[in-house]
């Protein structure tokens, strides 16, 4: 699942001393996660005797991470290894935008709104998208959902909006 | 040995009425035309049909579930063949080589190894329980929390060697899984752990959250990025023969068998059995094969294996749910849930009080995997077309099926964007040559782990050293070092041949 650019010079931002980029900047975040945690559990109790507090488990796998992630960040130093892939905008951002639409409408304006709603916007991810087609498989999409998620399966979904139905 | 007969006898006496295949039949079908959706994994799926079986006698209950549980199980696999997405814990494993094998047109024979492969592991794991049941129960009793965080760890161990790149990073991914594992509620004293007063993270990460996250949406994002295009375009073109061909049988015939044998014998042990088991036994053929470097790169025995292990496993886990009642993983725990409410409470008193009903489920469980070859083969050419949906169409649907999935588990909007957060997760981890899978099962096997080492702990008053001081601790203990070992030579061995080169340039 490496992706990897292999085609033209990448212009690195990193230092020269940086010999693998992905595992130094990799390294790095798992740190801080680690740190992250490590402030999000300073408030738990730790150890109790020779009994474990509910801090002492999430502590110790933080600092065990932190370890790790600086492991991962000196092999970056050292080794020669990948450079940074490059991210696209377009995928991420409209594949998120859908699932938060669908995860905040769902809710309030039902099934049919909310997932035709989310298939639309998560259709923008790819330039490969056409149209009529798409509009017309959301449609299909939309009433096989409607059908088979409250009624075959009778999940308590609601399918309209709140203010339509009451 | 008569008495072996006898309980057999009873068990499919009870199973082989015409109502009782037939409750069985529509059972597999609907767990399978639900479970193949991809994004409702197999937890949501036996979640979502169980209310179907709550007007039925308890026997014919139990054995529609039974057909569900098969059903489901087997449309999580497919999903992890044929879109890289896991339905539960057990089949993260067959997305490593089953979704290359899709990749290169192979996704046929990998879904029709899967069913046979489970079937075979059916067949032998429900004579195994007749004959070593009772005997086995002693074994699973031995085991004390010292042992069991000794498995945890060589079960994690395992993990690190699925990884196809730096074991080194595994072994941080599996730590970042435990580390998630820890959001939620402390076992113990009920403290809110790292959940920032966010009430639907009081119950921690759900698996089917994170996994459809780094798994379902990540792998999305990521194939939608610009030069993926031709990748996606070659699965679509490559698709050939829809059967496994007699050296597709020939590779996967003693795969299947290893991996039976290894899941019978894990799935007994309570709690984690299951799941260890599929990881075991990827870890075994990889260990063993000729040239290891064909696993994760479309290994028709990555598939054959796991998957028969996983379904020993699920089938001798009964043992502990029925002698214990301990659910080994998520979807067992659902059907206890199932039992509790057709008043069979699993314990100790089951074998002796119900022996109709026990013997009748271990019976369905056989023939709920009959059915499923007998659905499932036909089946595949279906499958298979999917993939020659065009991807611009396919990936929406992916993600409103994952969204409602996810969302229909607890009723929660926080989880569909949580499972978004994990998206994006996923799609850095992707970027920077983390694996997803060693993340996942450090998370499902946190919270055991932490249990047991507390409790091993505790016992021996604070001293670490009973983790090599009982015997059957150390030995487990000593197989995890020396699997570490064994997975860190390789790489250290390359990194001096790269050195080696780099010098002779």
């Amino acid at each position: 699942m490496s992706d990897t650019p292999s085609h033209g010079p990448v212009k690195s931002i990193m230092p020269k001393w940086v010999r693998g980029p992905q595992d130094f900047v990799g390294g790095i975040a798992l740190m801080a996660i680690a740190v992250f945690a490590l402030w999000a559990s300073s408030d738990l109790q730790g150890m109790h005797g020779f009994s474990f507090g509910a801090g002492t488990a999430p502590r110790m796998f933080a600092v065990l991470l932190l370890g790790l992630g600086f492991a991962v960040m000196v092999v970056g130093l050292v080794a020669e290894g990948a450079h940074l892939a490059t991210y696209h905008w377009r995928g991420p951002l409209f594949v998120s935008l859908s699932i938060l639409s669908f995860a905040v409408t769902i809710r309030p304006l039902g099934l049919v709104i909310s997932a035709f709603a989310s298939f639309m916007i998560s259709a923008l991810a790819t330039p490969e998208t056409r149209w009529t087609e798409t509009i017309i498989v959301g449609i299909c999409l939309t009433i096989g959902c409607s059908l088979l998620f409250p009624y075959a399966l009778g999940l308590p979904l609601q399918l309209f909006p709140r203010f339509l139905v009451q | 040995m008569a008495d072996l007969f006898s309980n057999l006898a009873l068990g499919f006496g009870v199973a082989f009425s015409p109502i009782n295949l037939l409750l069985c039949l529509v059972g597999a079908l609907v767990g399978t035309l639900v479970g193949v959706l991809p994004g409702i994994g197999t937890i949501a799926t036996v979640a979502m049909l169980l209310p179907i079986t709550f007007g039925l006698p308890p026997v014919g209950a139990l054995i529609m579930l039974a057909g569900i549980y098969y059903g489901a199980q087997y449309g999580g696999s497919t999903t992890s063949i044929l879109v890289n997405i896991p339905g539960e814990a057990t089949s993260v494993v067959t997305t490593l080589d089953g979704f290359q094998m899709a990749k290169q047109g192979r996704a046929g024979p990998a879904l029709a190894i899967a069913a046979i492969g489970s079937f075979f592991a059916g067949c032998v794991a429900t004579v195994l329980i007749a004959v070593l049941g009772a005997p086995l129960t002693k074994l699973a009793l031995a085991f004390g929390p010292a042992e069991y965080f000794s498995l945890m760890v060589l079960g994690l161990i395992f993990a690190t060697v699925l990884a196809k790149g730096s074991v080194l990073k595994a072994i941080a991914m599996i730590v970042f899984g435990l580390l998630l594992s820890m959001v939620g509620s402390d076992i113990e004293t009920g403290a809110s752990r790292m959940a920032f007063n966010v009430p639907e993270l009081a119950d921690g990460l759900g698996f089917a959250t994170v996994a459809m996250g780094v798994f379902g949406f990540a792998e999305i994002i990521r194939n939608l990025d610009a030069g993926a295009e031709m990748d996606r375009h070659l699965v679509q073109q490559k698709i050939t023969g829809l059967m496994p061909t007699k050296k597709d049988l020939i590779a996967s015939a003693p795969a299947i068998v290893r991996g039976t044998i290894l899941g019978s014998i894990l799935g007994i042990l309570p709690g984690g059995g299951a799941v260890i088991a599929s990881f075991a036994a990827y870890t075994f053929e990889k260990k063993i094969a000729k040239d290891p470097s064909r696993f994760g790169r479309g290994a028709i025995e990555g598939v054959a294996a796991p998957e028969s292990a996983n379904n020993a496993a699920a089938q001798t886990s009964f043992i502990p749910l029925l002698t214990l009642g301990i659910p080994p993983n998520a979807v067992m725990a659902l059907m206890v849930g199932a039992m509790t409410i057709h008043g069979i409470v699993p314990g100790p008193q089951v074998m002796q009080k119900q022996p109709d009903l026990v013997w009748g489920m271990i019976a369905s469980m056989w023939i709920g995997n009959l059915m499923l070859i007998i659905i499932n083969l036909p089946l595949v050419g279906i499958w298979v077309r999917l993939l020659r949906v065009p991807y611009r169409l396919m990936f929406p649907s992916i993600v409103i099926f994952c969204a409602i999935g996810i969302y229909s588990i607890n009723n929660a909007p926080v989880d569909v964007i949580l499972a978004g957060a994990f998206g994006l997760l996923g799609y850095w981890l992707i970027k920077h040559d983390f694996e997803p899978a060693p993340l996942l099962l450090g998370m499902v096997l946190g919270p055991l782990m932490e249990e047991n080492l507390r409790r091993a702990l505790l016992i021996s008053r604070g001293d670490w050293s009973v983790f090599l001081t009982r015997p059957l601790s150390a030995v487990l203990m000593a197989m995890a070092a020396f699997l570490l070992v064994l997975a860190l030579l390789p790489s250290l061995r390359k990194k001096r041949d790269e050195v080696f080169v780099e010098s002779e340039t």
